[in-house]
C-alpha cells in the first residue's frame, strides 16, 4: 500500500532529496484512498478485516510484503478492525479466543472486579502476541533501512491500545487477580463423573460400584469473594433412570468427592430427593421443594453478608445457610445414579432467576449507606455542622485543585462567586466559611500559560516556556519530552491535513488506479510525481479554498509538508536508537499517520484529535509540579485514590466495596 | 478517550504493598475529574467559574450557562434572607416543585417567619406583628397537617419569647445562617430532581464514600494509616507522623 512508501520514505531517508519528488509523495498519499479503492475497510467491514489480522497472528509469517492478503486488502483494515473493536470492551477477546473464554456474568456487569478480570485477560492475551510478533519479527526496527520490514512490523505490533500507547504506561498484567468459575473442572472430580462437550454439562456415568457410593465434582475456580454475591445455575438435564440423587451447593477443596455434597464437612447443599438442605453433616433440614429433570435450580452467597440461598425455575426458595466464612468455597454437584445429567450456567448465558435485581439492590443499599456519611467525617468530627463541614471541605478541594492544575481563571471567577455567595450570606453573621481566595502564584499563571499552548497545539511555544521557566524538567523527563516531540509532530500533520481540502479527493480520484499494484516503493514514488503535476493544475481550478489564494494555499501546503517530513527526519535522527519499547512504538503509530490521505477520515484520527492534547499537558504539568517541590496530584485526586484503595480493601474479602466501582459510581 | 487507566494493584495479602504505595500507583484520570468539578460548578451554581473551567480544561459545558442563573439567583435570595423573593422565582421556574414538596415549602415559610422575626430581634422596638400575621396566615393552617411542622411552628414562635443575648442552643440555631444554607441546599436539590437532573454533585457522593471508606476499613481492622492525608491545609496538624509513614517523603509533601 502507498502509505508505507511515504513511511518508508521518511524512514529510510529519502525524504531528504528534492522538493518536487518528496511533495509529489506525499501529495499521491493524500489521494491514496481513491487509489485503493476500498474506503470501506477503513471503516466498517470489520468482519473482513479481523480474518486477516488473526491470520496474521495465527501463522505469524511476517515477512514479505508481496503476501497475497497484503494485496487484497492490505494492512489498512487490520488497524480498521483493531480499532473498530475497541469499542466494544470484548472486541479484542472475542476474535482472538473462542467466546467462552471470557465472559462476564450479567449481575457482575461494571462491577470492579469483573473490570480488573477483563483487563488482566486482556493484558495476557497482549503479552502472548507480543510475544509471538516480536518472536517472528526479531530483526525489525526502525533504525533498519529495509522499508519492508520496517513498515510490516507497524502491523501486527498494533492491538487494541494503539494510539493510547502515546499516552499510557503499557497496562500491568495483573497476574492475581482471582477468576470466577468458568466450567467443571476435569481433574477435580469422581471417576464417575464425565464432563462433557464445553465443560458445563457432567453426567453420572456406569453403575455405581457400592451403595455408598457417590460422585461429585468443583468448578475450575472457586467463586472469588470479590464479587460480593456470587452466583450460579444448574439445570437437571436427566435424573438418570433410578432416581435424582442429586446435590447441589458449594465445598472447599477438602472435602471428598466420592460423597454427595452437603454430607461432608465443609460442604452445603440442596438435594433433589427430599428437599432437604445438609451443612457440613448427614442430618439434613427440611428446606424446599423436591426437584427434578428440567427444574433449573440457582445457588448464591452473599459474601458480605455471609448468606446462601437458593432458587427453583427462577423463584427465590429463601436463605438456607448463614455465617459462611470460608475462603476458596467451589460450586459442586453430586449424584449418585447413572443417566444423571446436570448442566451448569456459570454466566455465559442469562439466568432464570433475576439475579441483576438482587445484586442492584444490594448496590442500593449500600450507596445509601454511604450517603449517610458525612463527607468531611474523618476530618472534623467534633463540630455540630456536618453539612457544613462538608461543603468548606468540598470548596477547599475545588479551590486547590483549580490552583494546583494552574486553571487560574476558573479559580479566580470561583473565588469570585463563592465570595459574593458568603456576602449575600453574611449580612449579619460569620460566613461560616473560609476565605477561598486563591493566592495568585506567578507558578500557577506560567502553568497556565504552558498547558494553554499545548492545548491549542502549539507545542514548540509549550517548549520554549517550559525550557524558560523550569530547565530542568524537560532533561529530567525524557519522556515527557519525546511525547511533546512527538505530538508537535502530530501537530504539523494535522495542519497539513486542515490545509488539503475534501474536494480535492474527487478531482483526482479518475486517475489513481495505474499504480496501485505496484509495491516497488521508488518506482511508485516516480509516478506519483507525474500526477502530481496534474493534480496541481485541477487542484488550483476546481478548489474554492476559503480566502485564499489557490496558488497560495498550494504553495503553502507544500511547504508545509516539507517541514513536516524534515522534522519527521529529525524527530526519526533524535529517537530511532533508543531501545525502549514504547519510544519505539510511539514513534511507529506516530508516523503512520504519514500514511494516511487524510488521517482524519482514517482510523488513526484518534491520534489526531485534540483531545490527545490533554494528556500531555497534564503530564508536563504533573512534572512541572514536582519540579517544584508540590505533590503531582492534588487533594481531589489523593482523595480519589485514597476511595480507590480503600474500596478494593473492603472489597477483598467479599465485603461492601465488592458492590462499588468507583470510577463508575462515582466519577462518571 | 479518556486519559488515563484507574489501575489497583491486585490486593492479595500475599502481594500487599503499603497503603501509600498503593495510592500512588493509582493514576485517576484526568477528564474524570475534571467532570467531576465541572459536575460541582453546574450542580451548586457557579455559572462563571463553570463557563471559564470549559475554556481552560477544553471540555464541553454539559448546559448552558442561563440554566443555571435561576438556581443561583435563587439560592442568594435565601442566603440573603430575601424569602419571598426566592419563593416567587422558584414558581416561576417551575410551580409544581412547591406543590409537590409541602415539606420544603414548609421550610421555606418558617425561614420567612424567622427572618421576620430576626428583623424585630435586631431593630429596638419594633413591631413584632408582621411576624405574628404572617405565623397565622401562612403556617398556623399548615402545622396541623404534618407533626413536626407543629413542633418547628412552635419552637420558632419561642423567639419571640426569649431574649436574643441568651439563647437556648436548639433556638440559637436558627438564627445561625447554616440554617439558610441548609433550607437553600434542599430547594437546589428539589429543582434539580424537577428538571431530571441529579440532585446532588458527584463530588459530595465521592467525599463521603471516602468517609465511609476509611471508616468501614478502620473497624474492619484493615492495615491503614493512622491519618489519611489529602494534603489540604487544614490538614497539617500531626504532618510530622505522617512523613514516617509515607515512605517516600518529598513527593507527599502537599501543595499549599
Amino acid at each position: 500500500m502507498f502509505r508505507r512508501s511515504s513511511y518508508a520514505s521518511v524512514v529510510s531517508g529519502q525524504a531528504s532529496s528534492t522538493n518536487p519528488q518528496r511533495s509529489g509523495a506525499f501529495s499521491h498519499l493524500v489521494n491514496s484512498n481513491a487509489t485503493s479503492g476500498q474506503a470501506a475497510p477503513h471503516h466498517g467491514s470489520s468482519g473482513h478485516a479481523r480474518n486477516h489480522s488473526r491470520s496474521l497472528e495465527a501463522d505469524g509469517h511476517h515477512n514479505g510484503m508481496s503476501m497475497p492478503w497484503g494485496r487484497s486488502a492490505g494492512p489498512l483494515p487490520t488497524y480498521a478492525s483493531q480499532f473498530g473493536s475497541m469499542g466494544n470492551g470484548f472486541g479484542v477477546v472475542g476474535h482472538e479466543e473462542q467466546a467462552s473464554s471470557f465472559f462476564v456474568p450479567s449481575y457482575l456487569k461494571g462491577s470492579r472486579h469483573a473490570e480488573r478480570l477483563e483487563e488482566a485477560h486482556k493484558a495476557k492475551l497482549a503479552a502472548q502476541r507480543e510475544h509471538r510478533s516480536n518472536h517472528s519479527s526479531a530483526t525489525a526496527s526502525l533504525s533498519t533501512s529495509s522499508s519492508s520490514v520496517n513498515l510490516h512490523k507497524m502491523v501486527p505490533s498494533h492491538r487494541g491500545m494503539t494510539h493510547d500507547i502515546i499516552e499510557r504506561a503499557p497496562p500491568l498484567v495483573e497476574e492475581n487477580v482471582a477468576s470466577w468459575p468458568t466450567r467443571w473442572s476435569e481433574a477435580d472430580k469422581f471417576a464417575q463423573i464425565e464432563v462433557q462437550g464445553d465443560g458445563l454439562e457432567v453426567r453420572f456415568q456406569g453403575p455405581a460400584k457400592t451403595h455408598e457410593e457417590s460422585a461429585s465434582i468443583r468448578t475450575d475456580h472457586p467463586m472469588p469473594r470479590q464479587c460480593g454475591i456470587y452466583y450460579f445455575e444448574v439445570t437437571v438435564v436427566s435424573k438418570g433412570k433410578e432416581g435424582r440423587m442429586i446435590g447441589i451447593g458449594f465445598g472447599s477443596s477438602k472435602v471428598v468427592l466420592n460423597r454427595i455434597p452437603g454430607w461432608e464437612p465443609e460442604s452445603w447443599a440442596y438435594h433433589g430427593d427430599d428437599g432437604m438442605i445438609f451443612s457440613n453433616t448427614t442430618s439434613g433440614k427440611q428446606f424446599g421443594p423436591k426437584f427434578t429433570t428440567t427444574d433449573v435450580i440457582g445457588c448464591g452467597i452473599n459474601f458480605r453478608t455471609g448468606c446462601a440461598f437458593f432458587t427453583k425455575n427462577g423463584n427465590e426458595i429463601g436463605v438456607a445457610f448463614r455465617d459462611i466464612k470460608h475462603e476458596k468455597l467451589y460450586p459442586m454437584v453430586g449424584m449418585r445414579k447413572p443417566g444423571e445429567t446436570l448442566r451448569a450456567n456459570f454466566g455465559q448465558t442469562p439466568f432464570v432467576f433475576d439475579i441483576d435485581s438482587i445484586v442492584k439492590k444490594e448496590k442500593e443499599k449500600i450507596q445509601g449507606e454511604i450517603n449517610l456519611m458525612n463527607g468531611s467525617g474523618s476530618h472534623s468530627s467534633k463540630s455540630n455542622r456536618p453539612q457544613m463541614d462538608e461543603t468548606a471541605l468540598i470548596h477547599e478541594l475545588t479551590v486547590q485543585y483549580l490552583a494546583h492544575d494552574g486553571y487560574v481563571e476558573t479559580a479566580r471567577a470561583f473565588a469570585e462567586e463563592v465570595r459574593e455567595e458568603s456576602r449575600s450570606l453574611a449580612n449579619n453573621a460569620d460566613p461560616g466559611l473560609k476565605h477561598l481566595d486563591p493566592a495568585e502564584d506567578m507558578d500557577a499563571i506560567n502553568r497556565q500559560q504552558i498547558r494553554a499552548a499545548i492545548l491549542d497545539g502549539d507545542i514548540d511555544k509549550a517548549l520554549k516556556h517550559t525550557a524558560a521557566y523550569r530547565p530542568t524538567v524537560l532533561r529530567d523527563n525524557e519522556n515527557i519530552y519525546f511525547k511533546l516531540r512527538c505530538r508537535k509532530f502530530i501537530e504539523m500533520v494535522r495542519k497539513c491535513t486542515e490545509l488539503t481540502v475534501p474536494s480535492k479527493r474527487s478531482t483526482t480520484n479518475g486517475q489513481q488506479h495505474n499504480g496501485s499494484d505496484d509495491y516497488d516503493v521508488f518506482d511508485h514514488q516516480m509516478e506519483l510525481d507525474d500526477q502530481f503535476a496534474t493534480t496541481d493544475g485541477q487542484w488550483g481550478a476546481n478548489e474554492s479554498m476559503d480566502t485564499e489564494e489557490p496558488a497560495d494555499s498550494s504553495a503553502r501546503y507544500q511547504a508545509m509538508l516539507q517541514e513536516t517530513l524534515t522534522y519527521g527526519q529529525e524527530l526519526k535522527a533524535e529517537f530511532s536508537n533508543d531501545p525502549r519499547r514504547e519510544v519505539k512504538k510511539a514513534l511507529t503509530d506516530t508516523f503512520a499517520l504519514m500514511a494516511y490521505p487524510d488521517a482524519r477520515e482514517s482510523s488513526l484520527a484518534p491520534l489526531l484529535d485534540v483531545s490527545g492534547r490533554v494528556p500531555v499537558a497534564e503530564e508536563l504539568n504533573s512534572a512541572i509540579l514536582v519540579s517544584l517541590g508540590k505533590s503531582s496530584s492534588a487533594a481531589l485526586e489523593r482523595l480519589c485514590q485514597q476511595a480507590e484503595v480503600l474500596v478494593a480493601d473492603l472489597a477483598e474479602d467479599g465485603g461492601a466495596g465488592a458492590f462499588i466501582n468507583v470510577r463508575s459510581d462515582f466519577l462518571r | 478517550m479518556s486519559s488515563s487507566t484507574v489501575s489497583v494493584s491486585a490486593a492479595t495479602p500475599t502481594t500487599r504493598h503499603s497503603f501509600q504505595r498503593r495510592v500512588d500507583e493509582i493514576k485517576p484520570s484526568k477528564t474524570d475529574i475534571n467532570f467531576v468539578i465541572m459536575d460541582y460548578l453546574i450542580n451548586e451554581g457557579y455559572p462563571s467559574a463553570a463557563k471559564k473551567f470549559a475554556m481552560e480544561a477544553n471540555i464541553q459545558p454539559p448546559i448552558e450557562e442561563e440554566s443555571i442563573l435561576p438556581r443561583v439567583e435563587i439560592r442568594n435570595a435565601i442566603y440573603a434572607g430575601d424569602i419571598e423573593k426566592a419563593i416567587h422565582k422558584i414558581n416561576d421556574l417551575n410551580p409544581q416543585i412547591l406543590d409537590l414538596d409541602p415539606t420544603l415549602h414548609f421550610a421555606l415559610l418558617r425561614l420567612q417567619l424567622i427572618e421576620l422575626i430576626r428583623k424585630c430581634m435586631t431593630t429596638p422596638d419594633a413591631d413584632i406583628t408582621p411576624a405574628l400575621t404572617f405565623a397565622t396566615s401562612q403556617l398556623a393552617p399548615r402545622a396541623p397537617t404534618n407533626p413536626e411542622f407543629l413542633e418547628d411552628l412552635e419552637r420558632t414562635m419561642a423567639l419571640l419569647i426569649f431574649p436574643p443575648e441568651n439563647l437556648a442552643p436548639p433556638l440559637a440555631a436558627l438564627l445561625d445562617p447554616a440554617l439558610r444554607q441548609t433550607v437553600a441546599t434542599r430547594v437546589n436539590e428539589a429543582i434539580l430532581g424537577s428538571q431530571g437532573a441529579r440532585r446532588e454533585a458527584r463530588i459530595r457522593n465521592l467525599v463521603r464514600l471516602r468517609a465511609w471508606a476509611e471508616r468501614k476499613a478502620r473497624d474492619a481492622g484493615k492495615d491503614i494509616p493512622d491519618k489519611l492525608d489529602l494534603g489540604l491545609n487544614a490538614d497539617k496538624e500531626g504532618d510530622d507522623e505522617d512523613d514516617a509513614m509515607n515512605g517516600n517523603g518529598e513527593t507527599d509533601a502537599m501543595v499549599s
